[in-house]
Formats: C-alpha cells, sequence, structure tokens
C-alpha cells in the first residue's frame, strides 16, 4: 500500500518517524537541497494511507565512461512499516531509472561493515560487496562499497571484487 | 571568462591560486600574507582588494571588509578601462553576500551588464544576484535578455519559473501566467521542448489556469514523451482529465496506474473518486496544508442514482477482483484495503452493509494484522461504525484471532494489532474500570517478557519483537495516573520504558514518552538527556523541538535552553542565507519544478511560527540572564535597539500568517500540542487518540502570546528610563523632564492591560484593589506573571508620570510600590506552601515559582537598580548641586529600602523551600519512590507491572535471552533509574537556587549602597 512518488521538500517536515531512527542520518539543507536540485528522480518517498510516510531513498547518478552509475546515498524505512520489503520496492525504483533512463553501468551503495541487518539486505537484493574502504565513516569504522551490475554492463565488469581495501581519499567519488 | 576578457583584473591566475587554496584551507592569516604581496604589485587591483575584502571578512573582521570591498567596488566602477571580469565580480559578490549587503553585489552586477550588455556570463551572474534578493520582476527582465540573446529554451524557462513565483510567491496576478503559456507556446512552435522538467512546468502553467484540456493535448502529444517515467505521466493525465471533469477517461488512466502499481492507494483513491464522480481529493490538494495531510480520505456522499452509484461501485469491485487475482506478492496490502474502502462508500451512501465493513476489517486483519501498521491502515474504516458496532468488530477479531495459527513473531503482531485496535474501539478509556486496565497492562508486559527470546539473535541495533507493547503499557499507566491522580502509575510507567530502553537503546518512541513524562515530573535536566539522544538536528528540529523546547522556556536550565534555541536560530538562519544559492543550483540544473518548491519552503520555514517563538524568547533569555547587572542589561537592550524592532514585530505579527511545522503525531496521548496536557485537569475520558488540531485556533492564540512578549523589551527599557528620570524629576522645579518616555511606557501599558482584557484605567483599578484583596480573584495561574509583569510596568511609570495620580503609600514611596512588593511576597509564597517537597508533587506550580522569580520580580529589581543609579550619579558626571536634589535623592533611597529588605525575605523563604529539598537523604527519596509502586504489597493502585518486571529480571538466564539482552537486562537496577529521576530534579531546583541567590546578592549589595547615602 504504497505510493511511491518523489520526494519534495515538504516531506522533510513530515519524515521525522522515520529520522529519528538511530541509523538514519539527518543531513544538512544544502546536503538535501542539492539532490533534489541535481537529481531529483533518484530522490522518492513512499507514502502510505493516511497519508503516513513510510521511507524514503535518495541517490544520484555519476561517474564517466564505464564508471556511470548510479548510487544509493540513504534508503531508510519507519519501524512501523519495515518488513514488507520497502525498502526492496524503493531500491528496485533507482536501480530501474539508473537502468533505462540514465543508462548507468551499475548502482553501488556504502555501508558501515558492522551494519550486518543491512548488509545481509543488500546482499538479498543482488548486491556484492567490491571493496572494503577503511575508516570511511568519521575516520573509525570501515564501509563496505557494495554494487550491483545493470544490463549495460554486459560482462559483470564493474563487480568484480577488488582484491585489497581501498582508502577514503582513493574513492573516485564521495 | 579570464581568458576572453584579459586576466583577473589583470593578474596571471598563478599568482591569484595560493590565495585560494588558503582560504580553502581556511588559512586566513597565510591567504592575508599573500594578498598583501599582491596588492603590493596591483594597488589599483578591483580583484586583488575583493580578495582582500574577503579574507579579512572571514578572519571576522566584517567592518574593515565592508570599507575594502566598497574601495574595489569604486575602483570597479571609476576605471573605464578595466575590464569586468565574472572572477572579480563574484568574489565582490560573496564578501557582499556575507556581509549583508546583497543590494551592492546586485549593483555591481547591473553596473556590468550595462557596460557589456551582450555578455551571457555576467547576465546569469546578474540574474543569480535576483534569485538571491527574491526580485521575482528583474529575474524574469534578465531573463528574457538572455533568451533574446541566444535563444535557448533554458532562459525561457527562467523567465517562466521566475513569472510564476510572482504569481506564487510574490504579489503579482494570475493573468500573468497567461504571459508565460504565450512564451511557452511561441517558443514550442519554433524549437519544440528538450526538458522533462520544462513541460511539466507548462502543463503546471495551464493547469493553474484551470485548461486542463490544452494541457493533455500537449501531453498525449508528441511532447508528451519527454516524461519517462510512465506512472508519473499517468498520474497527471488522470489528474488533468478528473479536474476537467472527464471523471470516465480518468479512471481509465488510474485503472491503468493500478495494473502498473496495484499496490498504489491513492491511486486506487483517485480510480474510485472518477468513478464516484468525486473530486474531493484534488479539491483538497489546494486546501489543505501539505505538511499536514489529513489523516482520513474526505469524500462526498455519491450525487449519483441508486443505480448508477451501483454499477460504479461493481466496476471498482472487478478491478479490485482483478488486482487480487494478480497479486503474487503477498505483502500488496492496496487491493485488500480496496475492498474495506469499497464497503465504506456504500455505507456512506446509505446502504445497510456494516457487516460488511466488519467483515472486511476481520478479513484484512487475518491477513495483514501481525503488521506493525495494520491498525493505522485500518483506522479511517473504524470510524463509520457505531458504538455497538465496535464492540461487535472487536468480538469477530478476538474469535478470528484464536483460530489464526502462525509462527510465534507473526502471532506477537497479531496480538500486539489486537491491543491495538482494542484501545481504538473503545476509544473513550472511561469505559473500563481501573482494574481492568491494570490487569491488560500485566498481559501485555507478559506477552513482552515471554517473547523477549524471540528477539535473541537479532543485531542489537534492530529493534525487538514486541517493542511496541512497552510505550502501550506507558500510554495506559498514564491514563491510570490521569483518573487516580496517583503518581505511582507514572513512576511505574517510566520504570517500563527506561527498561526497554536498557535492552535497546534506540528506541526513539520510548525516549520521546520519557522525556514528556520526566517533565512533568520536573526531572527536567533528565529529560533533556533523553532529548539530546534523539539526535535532533538540521530540519528535524523544525519538527521535532516541540517535544523539549516548551517547558525549557519556563526552566532555570538556562544554559540547555541557549543551546536549543541558538542552535535551532542557526539552522534556521542558515537555510535563509543558503537557500537563493541552492534555488540558482535548480535553475542550472534545469530542474524548474524545484525552484518553485525551494522559494516556497523557504517562505514556508520563514514564517514558521516556532521560529517567531524562539526569536522573541532568545531576547527574552538575555534578559533574564542578565537582569542582575542593570549595565549589562542595558548591554543587551542596545543591541537590541531598546525593544524597538519587537515593538514592530508586536504589531506586524497579527497580520502575518504563520505556519505550524511541527510533527504532533509524535506528541504522547495526553499533550497532543505543546498548548495541551491533559494531566493538569481533571480526568475527562477524552479518548486519547490524538485528534486532529486546528491550526487556526492554534495560530490565533500564540499570535496574542507573541504580541504580548514582543512588548517585553521595550516596557523594560522604557521602565529603566522611567525610573531612573524619577529621581531626577523630583529635583526639576517643574518636573517636566522625559514625556516622551512616559507617554510611551503609557501606551504600551494600555495594550499590556488590553491583554489582560481590561482597559488601563480598569487594569489600575485592579491592582489598586490588590492591597485588600479586592482584585484576587481576577488573578489565575494562567495569567499570574502577565498582572505581575503589568504591575512591574506600572509602578515604573508611576514613578515618572504626572498623570497618574499615585496615593502615597509608605513615606515618599507610593503606594503602588508596596502593592507590587506585597504581590510578589504573597504569590511567592502561596506558591512555596502549596508544593511540599515531595520528588513527584505537580511541576507545574513550580514552573509558575521560577516564572515569578525570574521575570516580573527581575524586572522590578531592574526598576530598583536604577533608582539606586540615579541617586548615585557617576563620578564622571558632573554632580548636579543643591539639596534638592540630595534631599529627593535620599528620600527614594529610603523608600526603595523597604522594597529590597521585603523582596530579599521573599528570596530568602524561596532559598529555605529549596532547602528543604536537598536536605532529604537520598535513601529517604528512594524509599519515597519505591513505596509509591510498592504500597506495602497491597493489591490495588500502581505497582503490579513493575512486580512482575522485578521478577522477571531476577529470573533472566543467559541461554534464553542471549548475549545481546541478557547483560543489560541483568545489570539494569531500578534504583538507579529512581537515583536519577531524584538528581535529576534537585539539579532544576539548584539551579533555580542559584538564580534565587544571586538576586538575593544583588539585593544585598544595593542595601549597602543605601546605607551610603
Amino acid at each position: 500500500m504504497t505510493t511511491i512518488r518523489r520526494f519534495c521538500c515538504n516531506d522533510l517536515l513530515r519524515y521525522a518517524s522515520v529520522n529519528l531512527d538511530h541509523l538514519t542520518e539527518t543531513f544538512n539543507m544544502s546536503f538535501y537541497m542539492t539532490y533534489l536540485a541535481r537529481w531529483p528522480d533518484y530522490f522518492h518517498v513512499a507514502e502510505g494511507p493516511g497519508n503516513q510516510i513510510m521511507g524514503y531513498i535518495m541517490g544520484k547518478v555519476e561517474g564517466q565512461g564505464e564508471s556511470w552509475h548510479g548510487h544509493v546515498t540513504a534508503v531508510t524505512v519507519a519501524p512501523e512499516y519495515r518488513r514488507q520489503q520497502l525498502a526492496k520496492k524503493l531500491m528496485n525504483l533507482l536501480e530501474d531509472i539508473s537502468d533505462n533512463i540514465d543508462k548507468a553501468y551499475f548502482v553501488d551503495l556504502f555501508v558501515r561493515a558492522s551494519n550486518a541487518p543491512a548488509i545481509k539486505m543488500y546482499d538479498k537484493l543482488g548486491y556484492v560487496i567490491y571493496r572494503r574502504v577503511l575508516r570511511y565513516y568519521s575516520g573509525e569504522e570501515d564501509g563496505l562499497d557494495m554494487r550491483k551490475a545493470l544490463s549495460r554492463d554486459v560482462e559483470k565488469k564493474s563487480i568484480i571484487p577488488l582484491k585489497r581495501p581501498v582508502t577514503p581519499d582513493e574513492l573516485e567519488y564521495d | 571568462m579570464a581568458t576572453k576578457f584579459g586576466l583577473a583584473g589583470g593578474i596571471p591566475e598563478r599568482k591569484v591560486r595560493p590565495i585560494w587554496d588558503a582560504i580553502d584551507s581556511r588559512q586566513f592569516k597565510n591567504a592575508l600574507k599573500h594578498v598583501t604581496t599582491l596588492l603590493a604589485k596591483h594597488p589599483n587591483s578591483p580583484y586583488a582588494l575583493a580578495l582582500k575584502a574577503l579574507v579579512i571578512e572571514r578572519m571576522g573582521k566584517p567592518d574593515e571588509a565592508f570599507s575594502v570591498a566598497l574601495n574595489a567596488k569604486e575602483l570597479l566602477y571609476a576605471n573605464d578601462s578595466l575590464l569586468m571580469d565574472d572572477l572579480t565580480l563574484s568574489t565582490l559578490q560573496i564578501v557582499f553576500q556575507r556581509l549583508d549587503h546583497l543590494d551592492l553585489a546586485t549593483g555591481c552586477y547591473e553596473h556590468a551588464c550595462s557596460k557589456f550588455p551582450g555578455n551571457l556570463e555576467l547576465m546569469m551572474g546578474l540574474f543569480n544576484c535576483y534569485v538571491r534578493e527574491y526580485s521575482f520582476v528583474k529575474q524574469q527582465q534578465t531573463a528574457i535578455k538572455m533568451y533574446k540573446l541566444v535563444g535557448e529554451e533554458r532562459f525561457l524557462l527562467w523567465a517562466v519559473c521566475s513569472i510564476q513565483l510572482q504569481v506564487l510567491c510574490g504579489s503579482g496576478e494570475d493573468k500573468l501566467l497567461f504571459l508565460a503559456e504565450g512564451l511557452l507556446k511561441k517558443h514550442v512552435a519554433s524549437h519544440s521542448l528538450q526538458e522533462p522538467e520544462a513541460l511539466t512546468i507548462y502543463i503546471s502553467i495551464l493547469e493553474r489556469q484551470a485548461k486542463f484540456g490544452d494541457a493533455l493535448e500537449i501531453l498525449s502529444g508528441k511532447l508528451g514523451s519527454l516524461l519517462m517515467i510512465e506512472v508519473d505521466k499517468l498520474r497527471m493525465q488522470g489528474r488533468l482529465l478528473a479536474r476537467a471533469g472527464d471523471y470516465t477517461a480518468a479512471a481509465d488512466i488510474f485503472n491503468k496506474i493500478l495494473e502498473l502499481c496495484p499496490d498504489d492507494w491513492e491511486g486506487f483513491l483517485q480510480y474510485l473518486g472518477c468513478l464516484l464522480e468525486d473530486d474531493s481529493i484534488w479539491c483538497d490538494e489546494a486546501v489543505n496544508d501539505p505538511v499536514h495531510p489529513p489523516k482520513f480520505v474526505n469524500c462526498k456522499v455519491s450525487h449519483l442514482t441508486e443505480e448508477q452509484f451501483d454499477r460504479q461501485i461493481s466496476i471498482a469491485s472487478t478491478c479490485v477482483q482483478k488486482l487480487l487475482a494478480d497479486t503474487v506478492n503477498n505483502l500488496i496490502r492496496c487491493p485488500y484495503l480496496a475492498t474495506i474502502e469499497i464497503e465504506r462508500r456504500k455505507h456512506l451512501y446509505g446502504k445497510r452493509n456494516d457487516d460488511d465493513v466488519m467483515d472486511g476489517i476481520v478479513q484484512y486483519f487475518c491477513r495483514f494484522g501481525h503488521l506493525g501498521c495494520f491498525t493505522s491502515d485500518v483506522e479511517m474504516f473504524v470510524q463509520v461504525l457505531t458504538a455497538d458496532q465496535r464492540t461487535e468488530l472487536l468480538e469477530k477479531l478476538m474469535k478470528v484471532q484464536d483460530t489464526l495459527s502462525a509462527p510465534p513473531t507473526k502471532a506477537l503482531g497479531l496480538s500486539i494489532s489486537f491491543f491495538k485496535i482494542k484501545q481504538l474501539l473503545l476509544g473513550d478509556i472511561s469505559t473500563p474500570c481501573a482494574r481492568d486496565l491494570e490487569a491488560s497492562c500485566v498481559q501485555m508486559f507478559e506477552m513482552y517478557c515471554t517473547n523477549l527470546p524471540l528477539s535473541k539473535d537479532l543485531d542489537p541495533q534492530e529493534g525487538t519483537y514486541g517493542e511496541e507493547l512497552l510505550s502501550m503499557i506507558c500510554s495506559i499507566l498514564v491514563q491510570l495516573f490521569w483518573r487516580t491522580k496517583d503518581v505511582g502509575y507514572l513512576v511505574e510507567a517510566i520504570m517500563v520504558l527506561e527498561f526497554g530502553l536498557a535492552i535497546r537503546r534506540y528506541v526513539s518512541q520510548y525516549k520521546i514518552l520519557l522525556l514528556h513524562l520526566y517533565s512533568h515530573c520536573g526531572a527536567l535536566s533528565v529529560a533533556h538527556e533523553w532529548y539530546k539522544s534523539l539526535d535532533v538536528k538540521n530540519i528535524l528540529m523544525e519538527s521535532i523541538l516541540h517535544h523539549m523546547l516548551p517547558q525549557m522556556l519556563v526552566s532555570p536550565l538556562w544554559t540547555e535552553l541557549n543551546n536549543l534555541l541558538k542552535d535551532y536560530l542557526k539552522f534556521m538562519d542558515d537555510h535563509f542565507r543558503e537557500s537563493a544559492d541552492l534555488t540558482f543550483l535548480a535553475y542550472r540544473h534545469r530542474n524548474y519544478s524545484k525552484v518553485i518548491e525551494f522559494v516556497q519552503f523557504k517562505d514556508r520555514l520563514q514564517h514558521s511560527s516556532q521560529y517567531l517563538v524562539a526569536r522573541v524568547e532568545t531576547s527574552i533569555l538575555q534578559l533574564k540572564q542578565n537582569a542582575n547587572n542593570i549595565e549589562e542589561e542595558e548591554g543587551v537592550l542596545q543591541g537590541m535597539k531598546c525593544g524597538v524592532h519587537f515593538l514592530e514585530l508586536s504589531k506586524e505579527v497579527g497580520s502575518k500568517s504563520l505556519t505550524f511545522n511541527e510533527d504532533l503525531q509524535s506528541r504522547p496521548w495526553w499533550t497532543p500540542s505543546s498548548e495541551q496536557n491533559y494531566l493538569l485537569g481533571p480526568f475527562e475520558g477524552i479518548s486519547y487518540y490524538p485528534k486532529e488540531i486546528l491550526t487556526k485556533d492554534r495560530e490565533a492564540i500564540l499570535k496574542r502570546v507573541v504580541e504580548k512578549k514582543s512588548l517585553l523589551p521595550r516596557m523594560i527599557y522604557l521602565s529603566i528610563q522611567s525610573a531612573s528620570v524619577s529621581v531626577k524629576e523630583h529635583a526639576e522645579v517643574n518636573g517636566s523632564v522625559t514625556p516622551d518616555i512616559t507617554s510611551e511606557l503609557k501606551l504600551l501599558l494600555e495594550c499590556y492591560a488590553e491583554f489582560l482584557g481590561f482597559s488601563l484605567t480598569e487594569a489600575i483599578e485592579v491592582v489598586m484593589g490588590f492591597h485588600n484583596e479586592e482584585s484576587s480573584s481576577v488573578v489565575s495561574d494562567s495569567n499570574l506573571i502577565d498582572w505581575l509583569n503589568f504591575t512591574v510596568f506600572l509602578n515604573a511609570w508611576s514613578l515618572s508620570s504626572n498623570e497618574f495620580v499615585n496615593p502615597e503609600g509608605n513615606g515618599c514611596r507610593p503606594r503602588i510600590w508596596n502593592i507590587l512588593d506585597s504581590l510578589l511576597e504573597k504569590y511567592t509564597l502561596e506558591k512555596i506552601r502549596s508544593i511540599g517537597p515531595q520528588l513527584c508533587s505537580p511541576w507545574s506550580g513550580i514552573e509558575l515559582l521560577i516564572q515569578l522569580v525570574t521575570e516580573p520580580l527581575a524586572w522590578h529589581g531592574l526598576v530598583i537598580q536604577s533608582c539606586l543609579r540615579s541617586c548615585f550619579p557617576s563620578g564622571k558626571k558632573k554632580k548636579k548641586s543643591g539639596s534638592a536634589y540630595h534631599q529627593s535623592s535620599s528620600n527614594m533611597a529610603h523608600a526603595i529600602t523597604d522594597s529590597v529588605v521585603h523582596l530579599s525575605h521573599v528570596l530568602e523563604d524561596v532559598m529555605k523551600w529549596i532547602t528543604e529539598w536537598m536536605r532529604k537523604p537520598e535513601d529517604e527519596n528512594m524509599e519515597n519512590i519505591f513505596f509509591l509502586l510498592n504500597k506495602d504489597g497491597n493489591n490495588d493502585g500502581p505497582g503490579k507491572v513493575f512486580r512482575m518486571l522485578e521478577k522477571f529480571i531476577s529470573s533472566v538466564n543467559d541461554a534464553e535471552f542471549g548475549d545481546h539482552i541478557s547483560p543489560p537486562l541483568k545489570s539494569w537496577s531500578p534504583a538507579d533509574v529512581a537515583r536519577k529521576m531524584i538528581s535529576g530534579k534537585l539539579r532544576v531546583l539548584m539551579e533555580f537556587g542559584d538564580i534565587c541567590d544571586s538576586k538575593w546578592k544583588l539585593l544585598h549589595s544595593l542595601k549597602q549602597q543605601i546605607a551610603q547615602l
């Protein structure tokens, strides 16, 4: 029971039930607005009956050549609406847009190495650990760069795991 | 740019690079060094000067930076041979923007554009300047110029957006849209459109003019293919058709949407709306506040004939049946809920199908009852049932629940939903007796404990199964408190939630409930700790701060309050500063609909009621904090332009429209908005499911509060002035020193009296009647502080006014002064006598006491300080000679001595009262708290859940609960919670004690000063 539509500024005033979750970061305004101004098709919200915000996904598309890819910056679901595969639905939407509209090669995301439930979920959605990024989170915790190849990457080259971990300054994109 | 127009002010790039690098890495001293070197070589380069201004500003010297920037600007204007380059202009622009002189930056670009009329980059810079200034008309003119110059689609859209902004956010009339439409039409005819967002804007312009047919034609033509997401296009088409009244075609479109997205609930409602020719859903869009959309689907009772209605409903049913048949994913809820919605519509039409509505809900329960959202999903359908039907439904659900077999996690989910829907159906809590409520708490707690092992292997960051049970128990315990006034229930609720947080420390729902419970008990510092642990930052402050701010405003925790206000205002002001640049980013990336959205959102925040309150309260806090030192207070007042700014605000606020952006849904049932707290009143059995809050009512109340509070800074300022001239005036022969101050204060007193519901004359009569208790009935807890403030200012006015015939009281001391002192004494003593040092005594009385000392008493203290200061002209000033002056000073000094002595005693009493609290041994306090829960093992009253909780903890074994749950359970101690409650409350009282002490010391020093006179 989900109406998925583009995220808009007013949703920022309605998403408290989602963002009070401790693993969901509340970014500063320029961060959200930059995403909205540049990649509005990558920022979607799911609404349930009674106009309740169920969850949202924000992301972007960037890169050059075969690195042209969709990126998931955040995906989160309110506690009340968990265990209904909503995150999957939102992820699929972003993958579809990256694949069909922007013709990207892959979709990637970063996740805390300690966030086992999320890693498990991404794994189920077909994401593989491409590489480990040392001390990615505030210089403390490692991050995992997980990827899923899209139809344009016929040989699935983009997801062949790297053998060694990288440091944040080796990353091509933030 | 630099290459096209020569170098940046004639300076090679390699020379300026180190400066920018140093600025970027915040090494401003280093940057300044480089700039100085550069300026030695290029003393008249506007670019070098602009860089210098930029560096100096970043070093925190705004005045100097401003003068350097002006210098750069003059050079830029003066020397015609110099080339205007964007680099210089944009650098200057940054400086002027940071110095809040957008107009000067705009001026520079205007000048440059007039010199180089064909330069597109400069024109874009100028457009950006207008975006920053929200000058929509000038934006439009500049964009049109650019469009004429190069004919690009994007500039046309910049112009169109600027027109739309004039209509939506400015004072532009709707007919301007016709102009925008014309521009677009012409462009489309010659060039078509390239960007999907351009099409979206085109459609929205037509839609706003109600040209639905034209919009549909465009959408179904070639241009329609620009919209890549099929569903988005269909939604647009469906809406346009419906708004055009072509419901049949619209229904077909929404049917298509449902085929593509069978779970799209809104899509279904729109589909049904079209079938029944009911446009409420689209009308609501225009009327409703987008931040607080209605919880329930609005619909009209259908005007269709019964035959038509039946036919349409049968079409809807067929569609839903097909969706159900096609549904392979068992998590798709929409078609199932749709069947209930169809029954609801039939019910509203007058069909007697109550059983069908109930059956629909029962079926939905069987399928989705285990989900956390079950109750909120079906909430709207329950509304159509009568009380008897609700009971019947509950019985049906109970029966069916017994027959359902499900794995343990699902079974738990079903049970929780059952409890929740039971609360929803029996909404009015007056029905069950206290004992039943207690029993259901016990049952829920048992369920929580029994099922806790299910979460054994979950990651500690994941929620546990059955988490909601503890919040539900808390809700019922608070109801029991409201009903019985037995604070034991509140303590029990706190224990239950703290216990839950020991198992999982991230449950925000528990934290919010706890912070309200602790606030209610006065353990504000603990409440604040829980608030902090929610990590409320950035935009969340706008929607969540209301949980903490109101109680902090009347607390003595000034440091914490100051931080809350400062962080919030910084966030808002930063947003206002950067919002326009982000709007320009949307222009550049051709996301035109976001341009409109950003400007509207900024407007919304600028009109935020909370922002308004925060601004006023910040100044009042400053005044409270500095009230013990008149010189510092005057400094603060100077910073507020002697209160003039707030006075203007007070006048304006009535005509302003305010926005309310709080997320009220997250509030506990007993305080649905910050202005309401059921627990403070008698038990009324109000259904505790939050009602829709009427924004209009809140707006009217809040405006009056702000109007009144905004008067304070100016009234304090004028009171100080009035008191200081009073002594001098006594010395004047004809005594008419400052008619302006006196008459202005009188005017404000008139306004203030109006807030109390009286004319000035009447209010004065009330005050004069206080001395013989004639007027006591007028004063209540809700207006006490206002009456006292009024009396303080009235007294100050009487000191300089010849108009006010003030019967002499005690010697030279006006009688009103006597009245004020005794009022302050009376109400303070009344409060402290009525509140015994019990830890769970109601906090609202103490809040009033704190306000009394930190507001009227503090303002009165300033009046006294001002009087005294006038008796002691500073050494630098030439002393007035003549015995009349000394006589007057001395009279005044003696007159205020009594007051100082009087107020000192009042404060001593308060401090003594606080000491009583502090003196109690911790053991005794703890004992009292646990006594509230155990009551000697008596079976009645609070403590049942608590006793189970204690038993449960003592029986925990590692194997059953695993490594994540077992250790925190074992180490959790109710005694620690009790200790925290006590220390939290004492900490607040201690802070209050410190405030009283500082005021007492001030009075003491004043006494010494008088003695020297």
